[in-house]
């Protein structure tokens, strides 16, 4: 039996083949189903002047006066931060750079520690091979001991 | 005049501190970033004061968009909902607490319908039925008010909105979905009122 026979189409497939994100295969399935179906036909007609209704929907838009005041306080605090980024330079994009770390470790938190903890590893090693920090400090090799085997 | 450079240019002009760049991407994209700015918060002066802002937002952000991630319009549109929607959920917020002062009185009694009524801009055929789609918008959940804007409205396509929602395209449909069926009840109650 064919589909369109089979069953009617529920009014998520309908609005998504009005709006054109049907998937291409199914299109001419709808339509067909659409010619012998009455009930789906008149859902697909509702939700169609639903959409087309959208366009009604008028925005009003600010006088070019408005825009250009807008636009003059826009500029005017881009040139502001440019001239604070000129001067700070370097130190803010580390600041920048800090942020976004912050923002990732805060968003992913799981695979941030995961790369914390094989900085930490690698750092420790590296750390009392090169510096011999256990000579300075004679407790460091036991931490550092005890972290490996943690982590 | 038209500058006839791409939004990329004007991105990296923008970036390295040229006035004419970024002057240009705002006259290129202040009417559809306030749109979508308008359809969210409902209020003209709100949303010309969530425009500037969200221009201010976008060049701050932009050494962070990344042309193989997603188009410029697109992620800018996507900028301007998640504004305009922290926008209006402060507002709502608040309507709220002054709602709590003024015990008895509706939220929503105040809220400024009637200056787009009055408007010379709206009249238009429908306007009642438009109203009360707006007034449905404005009552839906932010994710479904997110997708039905920039779906029917800055025009992304559903996959576009997932990705940079980070969220399944069967959430974006269903979210749409569940928006415009909303508002498809909505209007039948409304005719029914009638």
């Amino acid at each position: 039996m064919r589909r369109q026979e089979a069953r009617h189409y529920s009014e998520e497939e309908l609005l998504l083949e009005i709006i054109g994100e049907a998937a291409p295969e199914s299109r001419a399935e709808i339509s067909a189903h659409l010619d012998a179906c009455q009930e789906c036909r008149s859902i697909h007609q509702e939700y169609a002047a639903l959409v087309r209704n959208l366009g009604d929907w008028v925005v009003p838009e600010p006088s070019e006066e408005a825009w250009r005041a807008r636009k003059a306080l826009l500029m005017e605090h881009y040139r502001q931060d440019r001239e604070w980024i000129r001067r700070k330079g370097l130190l803010w994009y580390l600041r920048w750079g800090a942020l976004k770390t912050w923002d990732y470790a805060i968003e992913n938190p799981l695979p941030t520690m995961g790369y914390i903890a094989a900085a930490v590893a690698f750092a420790s090693e590296r750390t009392i091979t090169v510096f011999r920090l256990d000579w300075i400090l004679p407790a460091t090799g036991e931490v550092f001991k005890f972290l490996r085997q943690v982590l | 005049m038209t500058s006839t450079l791409s939004d990329e240019d004007l991105v990296e002009g923008t970036l390295e501190g040229d006035e004419y760049a970024f002057s240009e991407l705002f006259d290129r994209y202040r009417h559809p970033v306030y749109s979508t700015a308008y359809r969210i918060i409902q209020n003209a002066e709100e949303a010309q004061d969530a425009t500037q802002e969200i221009f201010i937002k976008l060049y701050r952000s932009l050494p962070v968009w990344s042309r193989e991630k997603a188009k410029f319009s697109t992620w800018l549109f996507r900028l301007a909902a998640n504004h305009a929607i922290d926008h209006w959920r402060a507002r709502r917020r608040r309507a709220e607490s002054q709602v709590s002062d003024d015990a008895g009185e509706s939220a929503w009694d105040g809220y400024p319908f009637g200056e787009a009524i009055r408007s010379p801009y709206q009249e238009v055929a429908g306007r009642e039925q438009v109203d009360e789609i707006r007034r449905c918008v404005d009552h839906l959940p932010e994710l479904q008010k997110k997708v039905f804007i920039l779906r029917y409205f800055d025009e992304l396509k559903l996959d576009e909105i997932a990705e940079l929602e980070n969220c399944s395209l069967g959430t974006v449909k269903t979210s749409l979905f569940r928006a415009t069926q909303s508002i498809r009840k909505a209007l039948r109650r409304f005719r029914g009122t009638r």
